[in-house]
């Protein structure tokens, strides 16, 4: 079975291919505000410099979030087009799962991302990957204080974020693709980004 | 000759559609999933909304489009997709999943610019006539184009500020109609005497256009009223600026009409629909004796259908695009 995995949720663009228990290629590349040009036709270039079909794939894994609202769109809807036009499974992950995965910690796993104005994006999961606070846009004071009984924790983050022990992010894919490659498909037209946020507009209207 | 499909997406705005046009006149299927009533509550198109709501209509409307033509994307031809200008959030989703069907199903990628879809929306009624005299007019556009072939635009003139539409909708928001105003706006016009004294914007011998000042006359003379505890007669400010509006229009598609030897105008895009305007043109085509073409207004809002037609002559002129084609705010039409 070929998975194709794709991560748009911030700035750089990760995407790869799995087939049996093997990552037969994959691209880490970061691009500043030029994420729309560059995803499509990179996905394209890793396809040809393999020569792999894309018509081959069998399921697609798609990271629907939380992170960069643009970002997330891009990969989605390559995602959601991609496995309606050739009626494939698909399936989303959130990229704080991403995140969890492609630690080699053994301690209690918060994946952040900068949500800005003393917010964040993240989640708790123990060291068995049970998840302990489900991904959320959070107060950062907030997350401290659900921290504090924790013992031991590391924060993943690419961002400038302060919560103590951090590593950065590196997706693993490989470890990601296997760890989700059962996970139940949905329907493409269903697969859409998971914000965890309310746009501004619809945020003052609320406290109207 | 084989019959050319053309597959056209367009999500510039608040409307996903998509369309199947052969030959560039024919329509074969169009869908226009419209995100009208969600933007109504906010009183315009909010960007982030409008780009939340495309993601989730793109592959039903894709979907929907192909099961009316009862065709899949094996009798597609090449994809036709509007670039810009536009709401870039909106854009960017009819742009990846056009480059994605382009990948998978390789078939040539079309870049179309949205005001030449307004244009060749046009060609699904009658074919193109040249010289011709585009007048393109809606809630994000007021320009003169002129063109001598298919696929050759030169823009004579545009508006400096405001597009006619958007002055439309915020003219009618000063005396509370609801969004969008515009068209409702026109027919209060229908009912009211042009009493109101409103400046003709921009009487000079440009092709140009200006909005934002009468847009200001207006706001100043509502409040200037209201000061002096004057009741506002809507239907005769409607009316009012309504002729000013047109008016400005009308003497600019004059000039450009002698100046150039035009034989043929058409108008093109949302406030084409407009009942002042239409008027006016009419009488102008009978003064000046050039064949006049307004297409139903259908074509008129946005759609895919004239981003197909257009597609298909941009891909007999040639024009297609690699993967790295990006989606751009504001482009010269070219």
């Amino acid at each position: 079975m070929r998975i194709l995995y794709i991560d748009t949720s911030s700035s750089f663009l990760y995407t790869g291919i799995v087939e049996e228990s093997n990552l037969l290629c994959e691209v880490k590349k970061e691009y500043n505000h030029e994420l729309s040009k560059y995803a499509l036709p990179e996905i394209v270039e890793m396809f040809e410099s393999n020569n792999i079909d894309p018509k081959s794939i069998d399921k697609i894994i798609v990271v629907n979030g939380p992170g960069s609202f643009t970002g997330i769109r891009i990969g989605i809807t390559i995602a959601k087009t991609y496995a309606w036009s050739l009626n494939i499974p698909i399936t989303t992950i959130t990229s704080l799962e991403a995140m969890m995965l492609s630690s080699n910690s053994n301690k209690y796993y918060v994946p952040l991302i900068d949500a800005r104005r003393d917010y964040v994006f993240g989640a708790i999961y123990s060291d068995k990957k049970e998840q302990i606070l489900k991904p959320k846009h959070i107060k950062i004071e907030d997350l401290k204080q659900k921290l504090e009984d924790i013992d031991d924790y590391i924060v993943i983050t690419n961002d400038d974020i302060d919560l103590g022990e951090k590593e950065s992010y590196d997706p693993d894919i490989l470890t990601i693709v296997e760890y989700f490659k059962d996970k139940e498909s949905i329907n493409p037209h269903a697969v859409n980004p998971d914000y965890l946020k309310l746009t501004e507009a619809e945020e003052s209207k609320l406290n109207d | 000759m084989k019959d050319t499909y053309i597959l056209g997406i367009e999500s510039s705005c608040d409307e996903t559609s998509v369309s199947i046009v052969k030959n560039g006149k024919e329509e074969i299927a169009t869908v226009i999933s419209s995100q009208i009533d969600i933007h109504k509550d906010f009183g315009g198109v909010v960007p982030e909304i409008a780009s939340r709501n495309h993601v989730k209509n793109i592959t039903l409307v894709l979907e929907e489009c192909l099961s009316k033509a009862n065709m899949t994307m094996d009798n597609i031809d090449a994809i036709a997709i509007t670039y810009g200008p536009g709401l870039i959030g909106s854009l960017l989703i009819g742009l990846e999943a056009a480059k994605t069907l382009a990948f998978i199903h390789n078939k040539p990628l079309i870049p179309v610019h949205h005001i030449a879809g307004h244009i060749y929306a046009n060609s699904l009624v009658k074919e193109l006539t040249f010289p011709l005299l585009a007048v393109v007019v809606s809630g994000g556009h007021t320009e003169l184009i002129e063109m001598r072939d298919h696929y050759k635009f030169n823009k004579l003139g545009g508006t400096l500020d405001d597009a006619v539409g958007e002055c439309y909708d915020k003219v009618a928001r000063v005396i509370n109609l609801e969004y969008p105003g515009g068209p409702k706006l026109d027919k209060l016009a229908h009912i009211g005497k042009p009493t109101y004294k409103l400046p003709v914007p921009l009487k000079d011998d440009s092709y140009n256009f200006s909005f934002s000042g009468l847009k200001s006359a207006v706001i100043n003379l509502a409040h200037n009223e209201e000061q002096r505890g004057n009741e506002l007669n809507k239907e005769n400010l409607a009316a009012s600026f309504q002729k000013v509006a047109v008016k400005s229009i009308i003497n600019k598609v004059k000039k450009a009409v002698i100046d150039k030897n035009i034989k043929t105008v058409i108008v093109a895009g949302g406030v084409a629909a407009n009942g002042g305007l239409r008027e006016e043109m009419e009488k102008l085509s009978r003064e000046l004796g050039f064949n006049l073409s307004i297409p139903p207004m259908k074509y008129c809002t946005d759609n895919g259908t004239m981003i197909a037609a257009a597609g298909y002559y941009a891909y007999k002129s040639g024009r297609t695009a690699d993967y790295y084609l990006n989606s751009v705010s504001s482009e010269k039409l070219n």
